[in-house]
């Protein structure tokens, strides 16, 4: 039994000739909040609305709650709440004959769901104000308080902050924090935005022209992108032995046959140099580094980074 | 389908495609009447009692409620691609067919509301010029005609809907194709079969505006069916690909 509540396997979409994604692996587990970082066009929304079964598949497989969505629409979908792209509402409605209208259709049978979900993004209930007079934050709040009137397990936000002013940005990760923490909810998040990412998500996907490059928690990549020492020697397989045995290191990564990565940097490197040398590995340099999380995604990302 | 309709009735809440309708009506309704104030050999059409309601029936038809209701009705489909709410309604989610046909419900509804409407200016006109020349009998006579003018009406242009919408150019386009649509009925109407079978003068056969023998009233009706039949046969082709909903 898994443990993931969205997993897909070989994730594949093609507009024409363009492969918009491509084997997309992503693997999103219960209860964490799992941020899909991209540049715009690079595949983010695609791969929600797959997962959604709002567009059709090319290849590959999309899991949800442990199995296929397809056909199962109606046990599935109230469990998950979506905002895909902008959010559509009747423009010459209020936001709450809006939410009225999507919670009878859903069936919500909490009597104040409308009235909950509008005070949790912040947005008056009952108000006269028309959808068509609302603004971009305006509506991306109402977005968002659609996607929990009914109280889903599973959230699917696809840039959700867009529009929002910075408190509102604020306000919302906040709320998505929370949603995770103190009620267990799943959130597969969306953004072009590096920083939104890195405040809010557990595990992140970096996505670039629809493939997936990398898969890691943020805590784990926090790790690989800290203060570190960067070790070019002779021979690195006899240098982490050396390293392992006499020193007890264990944070380390090899990067190729010269090149590794000391993450414990409270190493007295005088001692190591020494070490080495004395069983004949040559130290060709040593530096401590320090990559920004911005450094690494635009290294991945082929140079142009993530805004 | 309750909930579906009670949405539809809701999403109509200040739309300007209702006011432009109700507006239409009401002018049609209007021009009409200053039609009858004109003076052919010293007599005026709107003295004679019945004539009003009588004539009202045709000419608001041909010109502007038909179109008017196809407006609506593909207004009523279009607007959740257009409004890109669709995307909402299929997470819910919403069987396209069933929100389809409750949109269909909505529209024959309106279609009968517009004629009630122009049966109650006509109505309250001529009871308010010649109140003594109206028999009850007359009166339920022009509302019976006026409610199957309404579901005739809807009937015949049903597949203008179903095709715009299938089409996805907008709304207004329903507008100009049921506007000639219509016209063609002027000329339909010259003749005792073509009157019989063009859909919208069909539906005079059968609301009793024309004289008709029961073959013109079966043909008129066959029509009819015709019209929805391929409604439907449009609509189902827009929809197969939604099952397992609400």
């Amino acid at each position: 039994m898994t443990n993931y509540i969205i997993e897909t396997k070989q994730l594949t979409k093609l507009f024409g000739n363009q492969k918009a994604v491509n084997n997309v692996n992503l693997h999103v587990k219960k209860g964490r909040i799992y941020g899909l970082l991209g540049r715009n066009g690079a595949g983010k929304t695609t791969i929600m609305k797959m997962i959604l079964g709002l567009t059709s598949i090319t290849s590959g497989e999309v899991d949800v709650f442990g199995k296929n969505i397809k056909g199962r629409e109606k046990q599935v979908y109230p469990r998950i709440g979506a905002i895909i792209e902008t959010p559509g509402f009747y423009p010459n409605l209020t936001g709450t004959e809006n939410l009225e209208i999507f919670a009878k259709l859903r069936g919500t049978p909490a009597p104040n769901a409308v009235k909950n979900a509008l005070e949790v993004v912040g947005l008056p209930y009952k108000d006269k104000k028309l959808f068509s007079e609302y603004s971009l934050g305006m509506k991306q709040r109402l977005g968002i308080a659609n996607a929990i009137l009914h109280d889903p397990e599973l959230l699917i936000l696809d840039e959700p902050t867009n529009g929002l002013d910075p408190i509102g940005i604020a306000e919302v990760r906040d709320f998505i924090k929370n949603l995770s923490v103190e009620r267990g909810k799943t959130v597969l998040i969306s953004s072009h935005i590096l920083s939104e990412i890195s405040l809010l998500a557990d595990d992140i996907g970096i996505i670039d022209h629809g493939v997936l490059l990398e898969e890691s928690s943020m805590e784990e990549l926090r790790r690989k992108n800290g203060n570190y020492i960067l070790l070019h020697v002779s021979d690195v397989s006899k240098a982490t032995l050396i390293l392992e045995r006499q020193f007890g290191l264990k944070d380390y990564s090899v990067h190729d046959d010269h090149m590794l990565r000391i993450y414990d940097t409270s190493l007295d490197m005088a001692s190591v140099n020494k070490a080495l040398m004395l069983d004949e590995v040559s130290v060709i340099s040593s530096q401590l580094c320090n990559d920004t999380l911005e450094d690494y995604f635009r290294k991945i990302t082929g140079g142009d980074g993530i805004a | 389908m309750q909930k579906l309709l009670w949405a539809e009735q809701q999403k109509l809440r200040r739309s300007k495609f209702v006011w432009i309708a109700v507006f239409a009506t009401v002018m049609v309704a209007a021009i009409i009447f200053i039609g009858g104030l004109v003076e052919y050999d010293g007599v005026r059409d709107i003295d004679t009692a019945g004539w009003y309601m009588s004539v009202a029936q045709p000419l608001a038809t041909i010109f502007v409620l038909s179109a008017v209701t196809a407006l609506l009705g593909s207004y009523i489909i279009c607007r959740e691609e257009q409004e890109d709410t669709i995307k909402s309604l299929q997470l819910i989610p919403v069987n396209e067919a069933k929100l389809t046909i409750a949109k269909m419900i909505i529209t024959l509804i309106f279609s009968i509301l517009l004629y009630l409407l122009l049966f109650v200016i006509t109505f309250v006109v001529e009871a308010f010029l010649h109140f003594s020349d109206l028999s009850i009998e007359m009166v339920f006579g022009f509302l019976k005609a006026y409610f199957l003018d309404g579901l005739g009406i809807f009937l015949a242009i049903s597949p203008i809907i179903a095709l715009v919408s299938q089409m996805k150019k907008g709304y207004w386009l329903a507008l100009v194709i049921t506007e000639f649509y219509s016209f063609i009925g002027l000329f339909t109407s010259m003749s005792d079969n073509l009157k019989a079978l063009y859909p919208i003068t069909a539906v005079f056969t059968i609301s009793g505006y024309y004289d008709a023998t029961t073959s013109q009233i079966i043909l008129s009706c066959m029509s009819l069916l015709l019209c929805v039949g391929f409604a439907a046969v449009i609509l189902a082709g827009m929809n197969k690909t939604t099952t397992n909903c609400v």
